[in-house]
């Protein structure tokens, strides 16, 4: 990073930049509330989660600066994911199919 | 320079790397949280196939205000710990702010707590403990409100453990002036707070917004 | 003639090794030293698996009659319970990876230290903290759950002291999570100059693939105990179906983790076996890349399989094939390694000294056990002897056949390493052959009595299974005084065993260029790598052809 020395300006780039991230996450829950009441059956559950899944990539990428991590700290992100995707994956493969 | 073999540890000989191996190790720990968080929420999500309409109903009975006021109060608070830890990082000397997001992430942690205590207080006087007196009528509520207070205890476990490490660091960023720049500490810290605020985000829509449509 | 004149170096001046280097017992308490925490795990593993041991033996001696002579069917479910949770979480899962591996791996990739130093011995004290809530859960009346813990018996029935048991277990899953984490944050960053990763000792990779077990896998078992602990304390309703809870949801999570779990405790001794078949063939390693990736493979598709330990249960039919099929593609990379060590031993200059008899033992009761889980992974095998004798046969020959043997062979290659001494070679031979014929008196005829339908887990049983028994418990006797004698003359190594020299039995890994035993910070110079982990011959010959001093390494030691 090559940000001119001195209080203001790097300080002000820092905010501008957070800021945004921070108001698109408020946007987010306000929106994920407001789809909450409108019913939809599935879709209303589903929208829900699909707009955690949002905020969360909004915060792994950004704030945990993965989207500029190299690829070892990728990597140890993803696998974490693989596997939590298996275990709800053949776990519900036996709950969703039992009779 | 001076401050980084101030901050160097063994067995290292080359700051860099120590700093790099540490994000690593925070990084290969987080993952494993997530499939402990993941664990529990599978619980959630078989419980809730097998129960649909009880844990439609028994979302409808949790306060939709101290949920959404709460995810905002952690949302803030991913703010002001992302903004540390770009300070610290930064080539610029910023110091004081810091010093003052790491203090207004400790604080925002704590207003999270407070308020979650008076929801607490709120869920006692509504009966909405399993047991005896359970305030809603299908069995499977009980196992909504048994899960839910599992989870956000375990939730509030963590977060009150980040509220710890992170007052210690502005405790001993202030009290002994240590050098804020590229701290590892402070780096982890920020790792392990915007976890437990993403677990949070995903506690939001299965808790709160469940059955509000119905 | 000494190892360091062989190898043209000057001789170093004098320096304390690890062990001399402070001799307090606070210096141990409160060491760093990778090596120091090793032989305290060592000290507890020990500790722990004579413990459960001594539990074993009475089920044994109950055994001997089908009447049930000697304990009433409370305390023998409670001494087979806590054998089970002593001998899988305080005794294997961290025999091999928290003694060897920590011993081994800073020394094998020519590093210092592990990553994270003070974590380690944190892990060390939540182990001590762990086995005291389950000694104290023995203590005040013992558990009765089975070390499976299943619901609904263990969170709605069983008056035992499941909470403390269960809580043990709990802690000792975070000193699994925080060892694994340390060992995969110390592959990735300390290997020295010129270790590239395709020239790590395969030990090393099994301790990787080990380690990512331990941090992905445990933290499910974390949880699934602390639902037993929530509904037990807080009366919360998640297994009970009478309010609407699901007990078979725990198998899941239970199986989640110990599916992955049986690998974590048998990758470090496929690990270890790696090392010494090829040092007593004198052979490179047949096929190293693909042991490594049959150790991927496994610690990966290990997470794929978990549902084989539920085709009874009442899950989906659906669920059960699924999991019948994965299970099958397992039994692959584990026969690649089989085939591969066999391979290895082929043009070899074999020799039999102990580590070698060990190693050559797993390997064969590591076959017998996989080829018994493939019966068992056919799901209409399964029906008939799933619970049965069967079962205990497969999973002993495999933990205990399989890994434990390793475990020994592991400990008598490096204990000249770890501790400079030499044991007697003879009486080591002696228990490497006793151990292996005692392990099958015990447990071949378990393969016969389950298949008969002799069920696991009661106290008495029809007459006609007697003669299994009486041969198994006879068996037991024999194993036993095949785990005590090393016991005796490791020991007495210590005190009168002749030195070793850095390099006893002319290995190739970084860990033999060192003292022994090696010095706190492990190499006296920064070591640089420039070649593989097994270059007992030159590329594309026999060992036959080497070169002599090669040939002749046993003779010089
Ligand atoms: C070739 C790979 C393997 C296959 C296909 C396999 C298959 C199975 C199956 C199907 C069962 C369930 C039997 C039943 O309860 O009815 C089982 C039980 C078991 N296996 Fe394996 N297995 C394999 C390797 C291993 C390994 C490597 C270990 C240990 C290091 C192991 C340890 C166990 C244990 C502990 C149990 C019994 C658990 C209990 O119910 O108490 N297995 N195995
Ligand atoms: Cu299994």
């Amino acid at each position: 990073m090559s940000a001119p020395p001195g209080h203001a300006t790097g300080a002000g780039r820092l905010w501008r930049k957070n800021l945004v991230i921070w108001a698109a996450l408020l946007a987010l829950l306000l929106l994920s509330l407001g789809i909450a009441y409108v019913p939809m059956g599935r879709i209303t559950v589903a929208a829900g989660i699909v707009i955690a899944v949002m905020k969360s990539a909004l915060v792994l990428l950004l704030f945990m600066e993965l989207a500029k991590s190299g690829s070892l700290i990728r990597l140890a992100a993803i696998a974490g994911l693989v596997f939590l995707i298996a275990m709800f994956g053949l776990a519900l493969t036996d709950v969703l199919t039992r009779t | 320079m001076s401050d980084e073999s101030a901050l160097l540890r063994e067995p290292w000989f080359d700051f860099g790397r120590q700093r790099e191996a540490g994000k690593f190790g925070i990084w290969v720990f987080l993952g494993s949280e997530m499939l402990f968080f993941g664990a529990l929420l599978l619980t959630y999500t078989v419980c809730r196939i097998e129960h649909p309409d009880a844990f439609a109903a028994a979302g409808r009975a949790t306060n939709i205000w101290y949920g959404t006021i709460n995810t905002a109060v952690l949302l803030t608070s991913s703010l002001t710990m992302a903004m540390a830890s770009q300070a610290a990082a930064s080539p610029a000397r910023l110091r004081r702010l810091v010093l003052a997001c790491l203090l207004a992430t400790a604080l925002l942690g704590l207003a999270f707590v407070v308020i979650k205590g008076f929801e607490y207080k709120e869920d006692i006087d509504k009966h909405l403990v399993p047991g005896a007196g359970f305030a809603l009528p299908q069995p499977g509520a009980q196992l909504f409100y048994g899960l839910y207070w599992l989870v956000t205890g375990v939730h509030a476990v963590h977060l009150s453990i980040g509220i710890v490490l992170v007052g210690r660091l502005f405790w001993e960023f202030y009290r002994r002036e240590l050098p804020t720049q590229a701290n590892p500490e402070l780096e982890i810290t920020a790792l392990y707070w915007h976890l437990v605020d993403i677990v949070w985000i995903f506690l939001y829509p299965l808790i709160y917004l469940p059955g509000r449509s119905s | 003639m000494t190892d360091a004149l062989l190898a043209g170096d000057l001789p170093l001046p004098p320096r304390p090794d690890y062990l001399r280097h402070g001799s307090t017992i606070a210096s141990w308490l409160t060491t760093t030293d990778h090596k120091r925490i090793a032989i305290l795990y060592a000290i507890t593993i020990t500790f722990f698996f004579f413990l459960g041991g001594a539990a074993v033996t009475a089920v044994r001696l109950e055994l001997f009659e089908p009447n049930g002579w000697l304990l009433t069917s409370d305390t023998y479910n409670k001494l087979f319970s806590f054998h089970g949770i002593i001998m899988v979480w305080f005794f294997l899962v961290p025999s091999i990876p928290n003694t060897l591996g920590n011993f081994l791996l800073p020394l094998m990739i020519g590093a210092p230290d592990v990553a994270f130093p003070r974590l380690n011995l944190f892990s060390w004290y939540l182990t001590i903290a762990a086995g005291a809530f389950t000694v104290y859960a023995l203590l005040a009346g013992g558990v009765d759950t089975g070390w499976t813990f299943y619901t609904p018996y263990s969170s709605m029935f069983s008056n035992s002291h499941v909470f403390a048991a269960a809580a043990g277990v709990f802690v000792v899953g975070f000193a699994s999570i925080a060892t694994g984490v340390n060992f995969i944050a110390t592959t990735h960053m300390l290997r020295a100059p010129g270790m590239t990763w395709f020239r790590l000792p395969l030990f090393v990779w099994a301790i990787y693939a080990t380690s990512l077990i331990m941090v992905l896998a445990t933290p499910v078992l974390a949880i699934s105990l602390l639902l037993v602990i929530a509904e037990r304390v807080l009366g919360l309703p998640i297994f009970d179906p009478a309010r609407g809870g699901d007990p078979i949801l725990f198998q899941h999570l239970f199986w989640f983790y110990s599916h992955p779990a049986v690998y974590i405790m048998v990758l470090p001794a496929m690990g270890v076996v790696s090392e010494v078949i090829p040092c007593f063939a004198r052979r490179r390693i047949f096929g190293y890349d693909f042991m490594v990736y049959a150790m991927l493979a496994i610690a990966g598709i290990g997470f794929f399989v978990w549902g084989h330990h539920m085709f009874v249960s009442g899950q989906s039919a659906l669920a059960s094939l699924v999991f019948s099929f994965l299970s099958f593609i397992i039994a692959v990379p584990s026969a690649i390694k089989v085939f591969n060590w066999t391979a290895s031993l082929f043009r070899g200059q074999i020799s039999f000294e102990s580590p070698m008899l060990y190693s050559l033992g797993f390997v064969g009761l590591f076959t017998t056990g996989g080829l018994s889980g493939l019966f068992l992974a056919s799901i209409p095998v399964d029906v008939h002897v799933t619970d049965t004798y069967f079962v205990v046969a497969h999973f002993h020959y495999i933990m205990v056949g399989g890994s434990v043997s390793a475990f020994f062979a592991g400990l008598h290659f490096w204990w000249p390493k770890v501790t400079g001494k030499l044991y007697p070679e003879s009486w080591a031979k002696f228990a490497a052959i006793l151990m292996y014929a005692g392990f099958n008196m015990t447990f071949l005829p378990q393969f016969f009595a389950g298949y008969l339908g002799m069920p696991r887990r009661y106290h008495t049983y029809p007459a006609e299974f007697q003669i299994y028994n009486v041969m198994s418990s006879a068996g037991a006797g024999v194993l036993a005084v095949a785990y005590l004698l090393p016991l005796g003359y490791l020991t007495w190594s210590l005190f009168y065993g002749g030195r070793a020299g850095n390099n006893p039995w002319a290995a190739t890994g970084l860990e033999w260029t060192t003292t022994s035993p090696p010095p706190p910070k492990n190499f006296d110079r920064q070591p640089r790598v420039d070649r593989g982990p097994y270059e007992y011959h030159a590329e594309g010959m026999s060992a036959g052809t080497d070169a002599p001093e090669v040939q002749n390494a046993r003779d010089i030691r």
